[in-house]
């Protein structure tokens, strides 16, 4: 028999080139808004087809780089495979979008409608501990 | 759904709640033959069709359950899967099942024994294709934000969460069938350990197994059966959490707004009506912002109704009576059923050193189903239940 069955797909290491830039010209880092075409609705993350016309083309819109922080919490039970204690929030962000993200900074430190911010960090491991990038917020001049 | 024609509940069935070495099908074998006793069915052969609520266990779990009662081969046995709400649900799809006139006599089961597949000193979380869960979301953290916003913008305090657990660990306190129960201080219940900030370990449900099950039938089936008790249901109405990625007020709960909306308006029965309650009190916060949500007092009146003593024995309402999900623990597949049969003994005054004084007359339960990202809950499924 070929080794088919044991080949391994590689994990993933960037989440995700849908939703995140980061330009390689060194400008900040932002996350990708999706406009349709057809009804004007932004969403992120990406839906396709828009799901309130099912309009298929988009415009992809730079999303604001700063945001509030609705509400955040620290764990301390994580997932199975995450290291503890990590913490996560929701960000609203002006162009009346939620982000649930997680959060880079002291454990503790996050209150409701803290001004954050955009980073780029790590959010957890594959299977090999290898690190996965993905966005995250911190707190503004944090 | 208002039911076509009368559909009433002939008998029930419930586990003791807490960790099992019995497998999930032991246990609703367990919980659904004590249903199908206590509604005087002594065959096999009766019931005619079956909804089983499961949430983690793997394929053909109802067969699995009811091959070994003799009851595969007579009727269709379909299996039901929506996170916490999957019990519930179960429930809710053999009363369609006998509203519609498609069976005189379903059977629904929840069960579910997360302890023998689950890795310890892990929290639970939605699955791996969510977005949210990629980024390290578990159920814990998700409720933990709400309690975080709501005490930020009430001003409510730790302590005043952690009243929620007292009073339900005292409802269970000679419930056999409730795991933690009796005395805990709101000290002991702030000062157990940190699970996601600011609940900790005692607010938090526990990771249990159990089984709960609930035999309905047409009028004329529960008069053949000779029902002594029989319990109506009202309405019984399952939702989907609407979509919507954008910033809202999550101390409200928007499916459980509308899925109790709907069943008061399809019952004509209001929250000041209701006796007893059992609801989704997973953790603290949820019982707290559910006071509001179903409408038993006004958005940020929460806290004065628990304080006021409304939602326990000689309030307006009692919530959770059989302890709730904070003294049960919460096999998210069996708890819905559990509720319903837990709530018909209390309508029956079969619950000694736990009953409800006077016997309640009406009894409403609620589950939520499922974190999914960019809705509350995924699903809502709500009973209502009348003694006739």
């Amino acid at each position: 028999m070929a080794d088919r069955g044991n080949k391994k797909e590689p994990e993933i290491t960037f989440f995700h080139p849908d939703l995140l830039e980061i330009p390689t010209d060194g400008s900040p880092a932002y996350l990708k808004g999706y406009r349709c075409r057809a009804c004007g609705r932004l969403d992120f993350p990406k839906l396709s087809p828009c799901p309130s016309c099912w309009g298929e083309e988009f415009d992809v819109v730079p999303l604001s780089r700063t945001g509030k922080l609705y509400s955040a919490t620290d764990i301390f039970v994580g997932q199975a495979g995450m290291k503890t204690p990590y913490s996560f929030g929701y960000v609203d962000l002006p162009e009346n979008l939620r982000i649930f993200c997680q959060l880079e900074g002291e454990i503790g430190s996050f209150r409701c409608d803290d001004d954050v911010e955009l980073t780029v960090g790590t959010i957890r491991t594959t299977s090999d501990s290898e690190r996965i990038t993905s966005y995250k917020f911190k707190k503004v001049g944090a | 759904m208002k039911p076509q024609r009368d559909v009433y509940i002939a008998g029930v069935g419930e586990t003791k709640f807490g960790k099992h070495r019995l497998e999930f099908d032991a246990l609703g074998r367990i919980a659904a033959l004590q249903a199908l006793k206590s509604s005087n069915i002594n065959r096999p052969n009766i019931i005619q069709s079956a909804y089983v609520g499961n949430g983690t266990n793997g394929l053909v779990t109802g067969q699995t359950v009811l091959k070994d009662l003799g009851m595969c081969g007579h009727m269709p046995i379909i299996n039901v899967e929506s996170a916490c709400s999957a019990g519930g649900m179960a429930v809710h799809l053999a009363v369609r099942d006998v509203a519609t006139g498609f069976t005189e006599v379903s059977l629904a089961v929840g069960c579910e024994n997360h302890s023998l597949h689950m890795q310890s000193g892990t929290a639970m979380a939605p699955a791996m294709t969510d977005i949210e869960t990629v980024h390290g979301a578990v159920m814990t953290g998700k409720y933990a934000l709400r309690a975080q916003r709501y005490m930020y913008e009430t001003g409510a305090k730790i302590e005043d969460l952690a009243l929620i657990t007292v009073k339900n660990r005292r409802h269970a306190t000679k419930n056999p069938y409730a795991w933690f129960k009796g005395d805990i201080s709101v000290e002991e219940v702030v000062n157990s350990r940190l699970v996601a900030s600011p609940l900790t370990l005692q607010q938090c449900c526990g990771i249990a197994d159990g089984a709960g099950a609930v035999v309905v039938c047409s009028q004329e089936m529960a008069r053949k059966l000779g029902i002594e008790k029989p319990i109506k249901v009202a309405a019984t109405v399952v939702r989907s959490g609407p979509y919507h990625n954008r910033p809202r007020d999550i101390t409200g709960d928007d499916i459980t707004e509308a899925t109790s909306r709907q069943l008061y308006e399809e019952t004509g029965i209001g929250p000041e009506d209701i006796d007893i309650i059992e609801l989704h009190d997973a953790f603290t916060i949820a019982e707290l912002l559910y006071y509001e949500c179903l409408g038993l007092c006004g958005k940020g009146e929460g806290l004065q109704f628990l304080r006021d003593g409304n939602a326990t024995l000689g309030g307006k309402c009692v919530v959770s009576p059989r302890g709730g999900m904070l003294s049960y623990g919460h096999p998210i597949g069996a708890s819905g059923a559990a509720q319903i049969a837990a709530c018909v003994k209390q309508m029956r005054n079969e619950c000694p050193g736990y009953q409800v004084d006077p016997v309640p007359r009406v009894a409403m339960t609620h589950v939520t189903g499922g974190g999914l990202s960019g809705t509350e809950h995924a699903a809502c499924t709500m009973h209502m239940l009348v003694r006739p």
